[in-house]
């Protein structure tokens, strides 16, 4: 899932990571990193804000958690097949994997992966050059007492193959020429065994983490209809999967019905649906007694509190009127406070980047042939202080980020190369890279190309002498984004380059300065910062980076990157992604930022059953069947 | 009387359908489609193109115009694709939220500033009109989102007396019983009004004052009580009633800043969430009934003050 905008995105880019559960703690899942403590039964990592503090002793009663929804972040698509329109983590996250989770439920608390006992689906296998993939669902029960099968998988492929029939906007993961398009045919030799046979080899790691982990299961013995009375049809023929995705696209129109339309109560997740308000987009959801996953008993009720601004948000957590609210970035000074409030408080980043997008097309001033140079490119990562950024701009609370997959929250995938800074900033060591290929650097001035040509020491393909290191910025307006390209316009002016500032907000950003969307507009911006992107938990910028990648902004084109982009996803290689990663690392195809945490602030006399049950908090995540209220 | 009636109403119609093709033009001038704000960043162009083709976008902009003014005549404001719903229910939804926000607050308002500018008036530069003349100025001078946040930190945080936050119910009744949560939105619109109000209501009753034919009254022997009530008092408020008039769209567009600093969710809020998502079908029926609004308020300041000064005739 891909997020876009200013968000608490975050890396942290430190040796050693570590996620700890100790003492008391109930243990988390599967993490394999070296733990760090403050508190004995407490749990941090490097870079975190606060700490989760050991699990409480269980009160034994339920009781009701209310959660903070951020503004503009209701529900308002239930069917757990999101169309590209409806894909927001809060749609998705928050309210429709708590009645049906997808069949690999990634994160794992803070840790981008797969969490196993949440995926009602054991892992695949492959076989056939990695064209058929096996998979067996676990015997988990739906809500009317039935048990999951491999139809309802079968059936859950062949709805979003005829929902992808109707527009390729109906189901959000949709890349033409891949899945489903790529399958050839699917089998069910048993009651939980589904065989996927494809047409071309995937990467096994992309296929379930980026593809299968957004599809949770429909339950095919109650939803393959076409009426809200009639009869069950066979959804393998193409007609009546056109016919039953209509029904339940229109159900899923009807807001004002998901609190009371029966076809959404049949779930396999921890929660149902009880009340839905359609105006504010409050909802209640009570314990699933079916659930057939691992949870907090007795369980509690959740409850999704949705406010119309960070400050009313602020001000329920200062009046104590809710459990688990967020932490506005305007408000992060007044963390302190929190204790004093009755809450404890954990931020981290979440998983994804922040960056200045180049366009490599803007022929204006030749900057697509200064911006194909490795050299500008390496410079102005030296001149992006973000050690600085954090400290003014950020209250300290973020992290350095210098390649597409952060150090922190930890990935599996992470490069080496990532862990540390490979262009700290320092504008001496712009200006020598500059010098050194042929500019004439004028500090606070503007450098000029005086060494024109390809070879050692020269500007580069297509820059001609008198080329001048003078260009524009325009960037979204929502903070810290404006301080940030204050500063590095600031720190590229020692080094010669002037950046002229322009601000705009995202959408018209994404619209307008997109050479894509916007080829007319080409050449009228070379950078721009619209903000950032979560990567998906396998982080591939397949479709960011790749040559005409449909979320490609400024035609970045690289052989090299096309070719390990392509690795990441159909060769069987499990290091194709952290090599792809550690070559834009390298690489700088954008110019990486860094992020701020996400921190969240929850009631003291809460705990959780598993202390990933608040990390993942941070990755927009919520699991509250593992909350519990302390004695 | 009918003559200007019926005039004025046809040229609010022409009015409003200038500002519809107006404002749909400038949307599209801006935003040919929202389709790229809708789908997200990495939506491949042939989901681009079926969402266009879906929503209507791959048409020319005057038969888009054509098919929403068809929508509108058959009661039909559009689907908002940002929300999910029809435009028609978010706005039902919503109405009377917004209308009991902003009616109460106006009607407060009137009663309070009213008496007050009087009150000013009769007494002006002395103590109480130095001390409520400060306070309106600073009253005036606030942002309602200032007021707003010390009303919610003095008697919600601090004070825990009232609730930090509007109701949420969305049953009008449940809403207006709820005075613990109302009382301060409310309090935070009228305040602000207060202030605008008193200043003109002072201002226009000083002016009469001076008028010969409160010199008669008085010369007569009228008790003073009798001068103010009968023969200044509805003199004095004739730019009230036009202020009044003019305040009448803020019952449709709520009150942006106070919905959404008390977690309320009115007509005012929803516009602006729909600028930020490009919200087409809710930004446009927002924009034509606002119109009719200003519209409707300008007419009825018209005829009320026909009412209020028999002087005044409608030409």
């Amino acid at each position: 899932m891909t997020r876009f905008g200013k968000k608490h995105i975050g890396v942290l880019a430190l040796a050693v990571a570590s996620v700890t559960a100790l003492g008391a703690c109930s243990s988390s899942s599967s993490h394999t990193t070296t733990p760090t403590t403050t508190t004995p039964g407490a749990v941090t990592q490097p870079g975190s804000v606060g700490q989760i503090p050991a699990a409480g002793t269980p009160s034994g009663t339920a009781s009701s958690f209310t959660y903070a929804l951020p503004p503009g972040a209701v529900p308002n698509w239930i069917l757990p097949m999101p169309t590209a329109a409806f894909n927001s983590v809060f749609n998705v996250y928050n309210f429709e994997w708590q009645m049906w989770p997808p069949m690999y439920y990634a994160p794992d608390g803070s840790v981008p992966t797969v969490d196993a006992s949440l995926s009602p689906a054991n892992e695949p296998t492959w076989s056939n050059n990695d064209t058929t993939m096996t998979i067996t669902v676990k015997p988990w029960k739906w809500s009317n007492g039935q048990t999951l099968t491999s139809k309802d998988v079968l059936f859950t492929i062949d709805e979003i193959k005829a929902a992808l029939k109707q527009s390729p906007a109906n189901w959000a993961p949709y890349v033409p020429g891949y899945f489903p398009d790529t399958i050839s045919s699917m089998s069910t030799p048993n009651a939980s065994t589904i065989v996927i046979n494809m047409t071309k080899p995937v990467n096994p790691t992309w296929m379930v983490e980026d593809i299968l982990g957004s599809v949770p299961i429909l339950p095919s013995a109650v939803w393959a209809k076409a009426s809200a009375n009639g009869p069950i049809l066979d959804f393998t023929n193409p007609a009546n999967a056109a016919k039953i995705y209509t029904y339940l696209s229109d159900q899923a129109k009807a807001v004002d019905t998901y609190a009371s339309n029966p076809l959404w109560q049949t779930v396999d997740g921890p929660y149902k649906l009880t009340a839905f308000n359609d105006t504010t987009g409050a909802f209640t959801m009570v314990p699933n007694a079916t659930y057939s996953g691992p949870h907090a008993t007795p369980e509690s009720d959740y409850v999704g509190v949705p406010f119309t601004s960070n400050d009313a948000e602020w001000n329920a957590v200062k009046s104590g009127s809710v459990d688990f609210g967020y932490v506005p970035e305007e408000d992060v000074p007044q963390i302190p406070t929190l204790k004093s409030l009755g809450y404890n408080y954990y931020g981290l980043p979440d998983f994804g980047n922040y960056f200045v997008d180049y366009n490599f097309k803007d022929t204006s001033g030749d900057f697509n042939n200064v911006v194909n140079q490795l050299y500008f490119r390496q410079a102005m990562q030296h001149l992006e202080d973000q050690a600085g950024q954090i400290k003014a701009y950020f209250g300290g609370d973020g992290d350095p980020a210098y390649g597409p997959i952060p150090a922190y929250p930890q990935s599996p995938f992470l490069p080496s190369n990532a862990a540390t800074n490979p262009y700290p900033f320092s504008v001496s060591a712009a200006i020598s890279l500059l010098k050194a290929n042929g500019w004439t650097v004028t500090p606070n001035g503007t450098d000029t190309c005086t060494s024109a040509g390809t070879g050692s020491g020269q500007c580069g393909a297509g820059i001609p002498a008198g080329t001048k290191l003078a260009f524009n910025l325009i960037y979204n307006t929502t903070p810290p984004i404006p301080q940030q390209v204050e500063d590095l316009a600031s720190d590229a002016k020692q080094a010669g380059i002037e950046l002229s500032l322009s601000g705009s907000n995202f959408n018209y950003m994404i619209q307008n300065y997109n050479d894509a969307a916007s080829p007319a507009n080409e050449s009228k911006w070379a950078m721009e910062d619209f903000g950032g992107e979560t990567d998906s938990t396998y982080p591939t910028q397949f479709g960011f980076l790749n040559t005409g990648g449909s979320g490609q902004i400024g035609d970045y084109s690289n052989p090299t990157a096309d070719s390990l982009i392509n690795d990441s996803i159909s060769s069987s290689n499990p290091a194709a992604v952290t090599n792809e990663a550690s070559f834009f690392t390298t690489q700088d195809p954008v110019l990486w930022q860094p992020v701020l945490d996400y921190v969240w602030a929850w009631k003291s006399n809460i705990s959780a059953t598993t202390p990933t049950a608040i990390e993942n908090l941070t990755q927009y995540d919520d699991t509250p069947q593992f909350w519990y209220a302390n004695k | 009387m009918t003559a200007y009636l019926l005039r004025r109403i046809a040229t609010s119609f022409i009015v409003v359908i200038g500002i519809s093709i107006f404002i749909f033009l400038l949307l599209h001038a801006i935003f040919p489609t929202p389709a790229r704000v809708v789908l997200g960043l990495r939506a491949s162009s042939a989901a681009v193109a079926a969402w266009n083709k879906d929503n209507g976008f791959d048409r020319p902009w005057f038969v888009q115009y054509l098919s929403y003014v068809n929508g509108l005549i058959h009661g039909n404001l559009g689907y908002s694709w940002a929300d999910n719903q029809s435009v028609l229910s978010l706005f039902q939804e919503r109405v009377a939220r917004s209308a009991y926000l902003s009616g109460m607050a106006l009607l407060l308002a009137v009663l309070i500033a009213v008496p007050l500018g009087i009150f000013q008036s009769v007494r002006r530069n002395s103590l109480g009109d130095n001390v409520l003349t400060s306070l309106a100025f600073i009253l005036y001078s606030m942002p309602v989102f200032l007021l707003g946040l010390i009303f919610i930190q003095v008697f919600a945080l601090s004070f825990p007396l009232l609730s930090f936050e509007a109701s949420q119910s969305t049953s009008l009744l449940t809403v207006a019983l709820d005075w613990r949560a109302m009382l301060l939105p409310i309090l935070t619109l009228t305040l602000i009004s207060v202030a605008a109000f008193s200043r003109y209501m002072r201002s226009s009753s000083i002016d009469v004052l001076a008028q010969d034919y409160i010199k008669v009254a008085r010369a007569k022997g009228l008790p003073e009580r009798l001068v103010l009530t009968r023969h200044m008092v509805r003199n004095a408020s004739l730019p009230m009633v036009t202020l009044i008039g003019l305040s009448l769209p803020n019952l449709l567009a709520g009150n942006l800043v106070t919905e959404y600093l008390f977690n309320y969710q009115g007509l005012g809020l929803l516009f602006f969430n729909s600028l930020g998502k490009e919200d087409y079908p809710t930004l446009l029926a927002y924009t034509l009934i606002g119109a009719v609004f200003v519209v409707l308020g300008n007419l009825i300041a018209d005829i009320a003050l026909t009412i209020a000064d028999p002087r005044i005739r409608l030409a």
